[in-house]
């Protein structure tokens, strides 16, 4: 540190106490948010505390001047937080600030223009980083990290102040956001449920109102809880909106989300491309991705087990374990494809025996009751349409081409994909098939709707031949509206 | 019945009434036990009594004795009463109870007042019952009602019971004799010393077994244990109960606590307690009596002094009447209530002199509460009739199980009021009330002036009254009520008498100056402050626990606590959170192996903890045991308890919660379980070795099929390590998990039949489910019918032996299949070959899942862990609750505890182990008709089917 004089370090306090007092004076946002930024290590800021070291007696300074006495509650701690930050006790800046945030928060209350929003938005980011720093530094020293608790009950106030009516609500949703990484970060995601509540239901909300970067930091966070919950339909629909609306230069966001989204498209039967998976480094996923193509249990068995770690911390390994499931159908779908090329009049009966086979070639030992309670699971979980006659040990499957089904909440969405490209009605039209490789997600396979309505059980075939385009009754665009990278382009 | 479960319960304290009974009057054999086994009595009498009140009143007597010395309050009202059983014959009662009542003036008072015709032993019991009670209010402060009332109701259970069971040995005059007996032998069993009366020590021999009974039984001894206790309690006492001495150490551990600080502090109290050890020798014998004269303190003797001339103003009312009043008027709130309860209480008091039983009646024992309780009235005319009659009854036994109702219901006023309308005769004077008050008042105000001389109970009396009855009223009531029993016993030597009444007024007088003194005083107002706390928290606050055999109060403090921590001076009476573990880690020197759980409430005694070599053999006893889950678990309770309490943490520890949890396991025991398994963690974390795989997998089952928690469940994975995913137990339960989530019944079952360790009980708890789950699905997809030896096969209905066994077994396992299948609503059709099929078509609609309520009574899976639990607390507000449970469930009548299905209101850890009548409930016994009454456990909770107690 260099050296500083007496003077200059004088000279330098007053001057940052001239500025915010000033910003807090005219009401001007920008220029009083750098001033907060603690943990932004701006030069300012550095040379700032290094005079604090020189010169201490701070307090003294904020004392004389009424100019600044009026907002000593938030200046002083915000001295002494800058103070310790710089030496490295994180706690004791933590402490500070948290201080100096209550002091400001009680003016902020008092204003009722939304002029301080962006300062509002500094002091729950930098409450954060500093009370995952302060953590930090108490684990170490072998004493219980509360400071990040105490931050996410900050926030929950700074929350509170700003669910109201007034043009202040738009800055909720960042402090949702903020409290959300909190509650992640402390495995309290339960605590979640009645921030989520307020924003979903609150009539003060509309969410569209709510900017863009926050809209979709929540709902990558909602999506994930989703993930949690097995709730795939929702969970889809809101990690879409995020990853849709996401700015696409920060590929790393687009990664996070992507790591959700994938498991939760492949769980409702869409396959993302390689390339996707290539060029956001989710290369764990390729050998789920294969294993559901060729209904190749050994390698979904060999995947998840490789990626294990990975899964599990991430929380999606139950998720990618339940695929067994649709890799068995895929299975029994290929031998009935092969039978049906030799007999077709027979296609429709599947030994248990030669299921078995086919298991043992994949060396995947499994013994004949085992395998059929898998077969009664399909057709219990409405995986493959038909049954199961115990004494002849056959599995029979029935509707021609259609016996091999998706679940409905698949349906749906592959239904609302064409409701939306066909918006004369809704209905969707017989034999529509498109390869959506195209959009950036690989169907894999014909998609063959054969009811007209919407809402019945429409069967879906994937077919083990090469794609071929049948038709695309909805626009390019209008398709391509509905991923990411059309989004902004 | 109450019989039953006490018969039920015993395999794990075998033969304690009737065996240990025998032996302690015997006398013979084991006389070294003596003292232990009489302060087991006492303490073990008292748990028996105050059991139900036990659990808030026990902390509190805990400390009461404690910090008064051995002069504790009950102790002397146990002096007391000696006068006053004395005088239950009815000549000699007139002279007994006025000695008692010469503590107190105010008795005295309304003794004059009331001076009804009939002076008898009740009287006399009475009036002693009454200076225990102000002592109590005084040294604790109003707790609940209702524990009050617990805790006379089973005295006076008890007192009936030693009623009727003497009773059908002799008509009403052998009745003092009889109760007379019991003391000679006490006596001589303990000390050994009196020859003089061998018939009587076999007399009450005799009556004892026949009694059966242990807490009957004990209460007449009990009575001059405390006496003993003083100056034996230092030893660890082995249990009463169990001839194998186990249990009964902690009970006297209390004891030997609270003596143990008191005695070096007070000299007077070490007087004291030194005329009660010659006292209870001198019991049987009438000439001994003097003895206690001779004692006299200058306190003692004013106070013997006062007693003298108050005595002719008691002999009015009997004392234990006045105490009853007293206690009557305790529980109202307001004036309104007092004013219903004054009326009542004169229309007793009237038809009680018109019967001729105010004098005869054992107001001690009479239910005060029972103004609420329908159930009093049949108590209060079966007593009536006891007393009057005084010839055996064989109905009279069975009576402990009617009582159970009255005692949990609410104080109905109205009831009372009914009742005593119908009754009244000679309106008592409301005066004598206010009078007390007054006196009471004054007395109090005198005390601070005098603080060692006047001490007597009648300053304690106005507290109880405007102030709820305090817990340890209630159980120096109970304790009074022992006394009674033994003043029976004493009847025999009218002559004596006055000797002896001297020299109790003197050792009460004693008592209570200690009682009196400004350190005690100030620990009572700390006390009755923690009490005003603890009514507000009720709830919250789980008094009770009935487990530990002592009457020692459970309360747990560590709502009311930090208030109060700053009070005492010494660490007795801190509540356990708040001690500082450094200066109480105690190092235990005590040598027993067996020991009963009993919950801490004040400072380790070193002399009844368990040093480390011991508890590996109380260890290794426990696993070697034969006895049932409720013995194991108590007896490992008391080791972690004594592990906990010397701070070990090592080997050692791990292996005891490991054992505890197995056997939890395997009782199903699952909040249990949870308990050990999260100190097992912690243990492991610590590096100590043990079993850390198998219990990884028992948790990684607990998480998969019970808290059904996706995120936890990643969690817990991923917190595995590569070397644990290795192990076997992991593995299987890893592949459990996959099972389950899959949906793979075979697997399911096939793992179930491979489980190593434990896992198998573990999945015990979801094969229901998975049975559900796997019939809905082969009913879906199968057509158009599947064998039920199939699914008998696949569901792992036959049983999973050895294949040579197939044909029977597999028999067994198709029908009970074919049960199943139907109980769950399943269609069953026999196809052309006789074989039974299930057809799937017309199952897959009809299926269901029966409610659980057979289940419940068994500990089943659906009532696993938290699921379905009813917290019964007979107390309070939340006794509402019981009668919310009476309407859910199938109720049964004459106050059984209702059976069925309860929604959960706490979690609950311990089983019941009712100290009373040691009446446990095996997950696997129906629970039926276990009287309330008997369970004097003020927090019962049925946990699918078994009873258990919380903790807190």
């Amino acid at each position: 540190m260099a050296y500083l004089s007496m003077g200059e370090a004088h000279r330098r306090i007053t001057e940052y106490l001239n500025r915010f007092s000033d910003a807090v004076t005219s009401q001007d946002g920008p220029s009083l948010k750098p001033l907060l930024a603690v943990s932004s290590n701006s030069p300012h800021l550095l040379s700032l505390a290094d005079s604090l070291n020189i010169f201490q007696d701070a307090s003294r300074l904020i004392k004389q001047s009424d100019k600044y006495s009026q907002i000593g509650d938030i200046l002083l701690p915000l001295l002494r937080s800058l103070q310790s930050f710089r030496i490295g006790r994180f706690v004791d800046a933590y402490i500070a600030f948290e201080k100096s945030s209550n002091a400001f928060l009680q003016e902020f209350r008092n204003w009722e223009l939304a002029w301080a929003m962006e300062v509002v938005y500094v002091i729950a980011y930098e409450i954060r980083v500093l009370a995952e720093r302060a953590d930090r530094e108490l684990a170490s020293s072998g004493k219980i990290p509360e400071k990040l608790k105490g931050a996410g009950s900050f926030l929950m106030k700074v929350f509170g102040a700003l669910a109201g009516k007034g043009p202040k609500r738009v800055g909720a949703l960042y402090v949702t956001c903020q409290l959300f990484k909190v509650y992640f970060k402390l495995g309290t995601v339960h605590l979640c449920r009645s921030v989520i509540r307020s924003i979903e239901t609150a009539r003060i909300f509309d969410f569209e109102e709510f900017p863009i970067r926050d809209k979709v930091t929540y709902m990558y966070y909602t999506g994930r809880l989703e993930v949690f919950n097995e709730n795939f339909l929702a969970a889809d629909q809101k990690l879409t909106y995020a990853l849709k609306h996401c700015n696409p230069q920060s590929e790393a966001n687009i990664r996070m989300i992507l790591k959700y989204l994938v498991p939760v498209k492949l769980s409702i039967g869409v396959l993302p491309t390689k390339w996707l998976l290539e060029k956001y480094n989710l290369v764990e996923y390729t050998d789920v991705v294969h294993a559901l193509k060729r209904g190749d249990l050994r390698l979904l068995r060999h995947a998840l087990q490789e990626h294990e770690d990975r899964f599990l911390r991430s929380g999606v390994y139950l998720v990618l374990e339940k695929l067994e499931l649709q890799v068995y159908q895929r299975l029994v779908k290929k031998i009935y494809i092969i039978q049906k090329q030799r007999d077709p009049s027979k296609a429709h009966q599947v030994k248990l025996e030669v299921i078995v086979k086919a298991l043992k070639w994949l060396e995947m030992d499994m013994d004949v009751d085992e395998v059929e309670c898998i077969m009664a699971i399909l057709i219990y979980k409405n995986l493959m349409k038909g049954y199961f006659a115990h004494k002849s040990k056959v599995v029979v499957l029935s509707g021609g081409g259609e016996m091999f089904t998706f679940s409905y909440s698949k349906l749906l969405f592959i239904l609302a994909f064409f409701a939306l490209g066909n918006k004369k009605d809704n209905t969707v039209p017989y034999n529509m098939s498109c390869e959506s490789s195209l959009l950036g997600w690989e169907w894999g396979c014909h998609v063959g709707v054969s009811k007209v309505s919407p809402l019945a059980g429409v069967g879906m075939e994937r077919e083990a031949e090469p794609v071929k385009i049948v038709e695309i009754y909805a626009s390019v665009p209008v398709i391509m509206e509905m991923f990411w990278f059309s989004a902004e382009g | 019945m109450w019989y039953d479960y006490g018969n039920y319960q015993y395999p794990n304290y075998p033969s304690d009434s009737v065996g240990t009974h025998n032996s302690s009057t015997a006398a013979v054999t084991q006389l070294q036990y003596q003292p232990h086994y009489q302060q087991w009595e006492n303490n073990y009498s008292q748990n028996a009594s105050d059991v139900s009140c036990a659990p808030g009143t026990e902390n509190m007597s805990v400390t009461t004795i404690s910090t008064l010395n051995c002069a504790v309050p009950g102790i002397s009202s146990g002096y007391q009463c000696y006068p006053a059983s004395g005088s239950q014959p009815p000549p000699p009662g007139t002279t007994s109870w006025r000695p008692s009542s010469s503590s107190s003036e105010i008795h005295s008072v309304q003794l004059q007042q009331a001076s009804s015709a009939i002076v008898d032993n009740h009287d006399g019991s009475w009036k002693v019952g009454t200076p225990g009670l102000q002592t109590n209010n005084l040294c604790q402060m109003p707790t609940s009602y209702q524990q009050p009332s617990d805790s006379n109701l089973i005295s006076h259970e008890t007192f009936e019971n030693q009623q009727r069971t003497l009773y059908p040995q002799t008509a009403n005059p052998q009745y003092p004799s009889a109760h007379q007996a019991p003391n000679p032998q006490y006596s001589s069993a303990h000390q050994a010393p009196n020859p003089q009366y061998p018939s009587a020590n076999q007399a009450s021999n005799l009556q004892f077994t026949t009694a059966r009974q242990a807490p009957n039984l004990q209460f007449p001894t009990s009575h001059q244990p405390p006496n003993l206790q003083f100056p034996i309690a230092h030893q660890v006492s082995q249990t009463f109960q169990s001839p194998s001495q186990t249990g009964p150490t902690l009970d006297t551990r209390r004891v030997s606590k609270l003596q143990i600080p008191t005695n070096p502090r007070i000299a007077s109290t070490l007087a004291f307690g030194m005329p009660k050890t010659e006292k209870d020798t001198s019991a049987p014998d009438v000439a001994s009596k003097p003895a206690y004269i001779s004692v006299s303190i200058p306190k003692s003797n004013k106070v013997s002094h006062d007693a003298a001339e108050t005595t002719p103003m008691t002999g009015m009312f009997p004392k234990s009447f006045c105490a009853y009043v007293a206690r009557a008027l305790a529980r109202c709130k307001d004036d309104a209530d007092k004013v219903t309860c004054q009326n009542v209480l004169k229309e007793m008091t009237s038809k009680a002199r018109a019967d001729g039983t105010l004098f005869t009646r054992n107001w001690d024992i009479e239910p005060l509460f029972f103004i609420p309780n329908t159930s009093v009235d049949s108590l209060n005319k079966d007593n009536q009739q006891s007393t009057v009659i005084g010839s055996s009854q064989p109905k009279y036994k069975k009576s402990p199980s009617r009582r159970g109702k009255s005692r949990w219901e609410p104080i109905a006023e109205e009831k009372l009021a009914e009742k005593i309308a119908s009754v009244s005769q000679h309106p008592v004077k409301d005066a004598s009330w206010d009078r007390l008050r007054e006196r009471g008042k004054i007395a109090l105000s005198g005390k601070q002036d005098v603080k060692d001389c006047d001490f007597s109970d009648i300053k304690f009396f106005p507290s109880q009254q405007q102030a709820l009855p305090s817990k340890n009223a209630q159980k120096q009531v109970k304790k009074q009520r022992l006394n009674n029993g033994t003043n029976a016993v004493e009847n025999g030597d009218a002559s004596s008498e006055s000797d002896r009444e001297q020299g109790l007024g003197a050792y009460n007088s004693g008592a209570i100056a200690l009682a009196n003194s400004p350190e005690e005083r100030k620990r009572r107002e700390n006390r009755s402050k923690r009490f005003d706390k603890g009514h507000g928290h009720r709830r919250e606050i789980k008094y009770f626990r009935p487990k530990g055999g002592i009457g020692a109060g459970n309360f747990h403090r560590r709502t009311s606590s930090p208030l109060l921590n700053k009070n005492y001076e010494d660490g007795y009476s801190r509540a356990v959170e708040d001690m500082d573990w450094d200066s109480l880690t105690v190092k235990g020197t005590c040598q027993e192996i067996e020991k009963r759980y009993l919950r801490l409430t004040s400072a380790p005694d070193p002399t009844t903890v368990r040093p480390e070599e011991v508890l590996e053999k109380a260890l290794l006893m426990v696993q070697n045991s034969q006895k049932n889950y409720f013995y194991k678990c108590d007896q490992l309770k008391s080791i972690r308890q004594d592990l906990t309490v010397q701070r070990i943490r090592n080997e050692l520890t791990v292996k005891v919660y490991e054992t505890h949890a197995r056997l939890a396991l395997e009782a199903g025991d699952v909040p249990e379980y949870n308990q050990c398994q999260s100190q097992l963690k912690s243990l492991y974390a610590e590096g100590n070795e043990g079993c850390y795989m198998e219990f990884s997998a028992y948790n990684l089952l607990c998480v998969i099929l019970h808290s059904n928690n996706n995120r936890d469940l990643v969690a817990s994975m991923a917190r595995l390590s590569a070397e644990a995913k290795k192990d076997d137990a992991v593995k299987h339960a890893l592949a459990v998990r996959a099972a389950v989530t899959s949906g793979n019944y075979i697997l399911f079952f096939r793992l179930y039949k491979t489980a190593p360790n434990l896992n198998t009980c573990l999945m015990d708890l979801y094969v229901e489910k998975m049975r559900f789950e796997a019939v809905r699905c082969m009913s879906r997809s199968y057509r158009p019918t599947v064998p039920v030896a199939f699914v008998a096969q696949v569901l792992g209905f036959t049983s999973n032996a050895t294949m040579e066994v197939s044909e029977e077994k597999d028999t067994d396992g198709l029908e009970e299949c074919d049960e199943w299948l139907r109980a769950h609503g399943a269609s069953i059709i026999v196809d052309s070959n006789g074989e039974k099929q299930l057809d799937t078509k017309v199952s897959s609609s009809s299926l269901y899942m029966p409610e659980p309520d057979d289940a419940v009574a068994h500990g089943d899976t659906s009532l696993a862990g938290e699921s379905q639990m009813a917290l019964l607390q007979f107390e309070g507000k939340i006794r509402l609750e019981l009668s919310n449970c009476h309407q859910i469930c199938n109720t049964s009548q004459d106050g059984k505890l209702p059976r069925g299905k309860f929604k959960v209101k706490r979690k609950t850890r311990a089983f019941l182990n009712c100290v009373r009548c040691g009446c446990v409930c095996d997950p696997n016994t129906q629970l039926r008709a276990v009287d309330i009454t008997d369970h004097c456990s003020c927090l019962l909770v049925l946990v699918g089917g078994i009873w258990t107690t919380s903790e807190i």
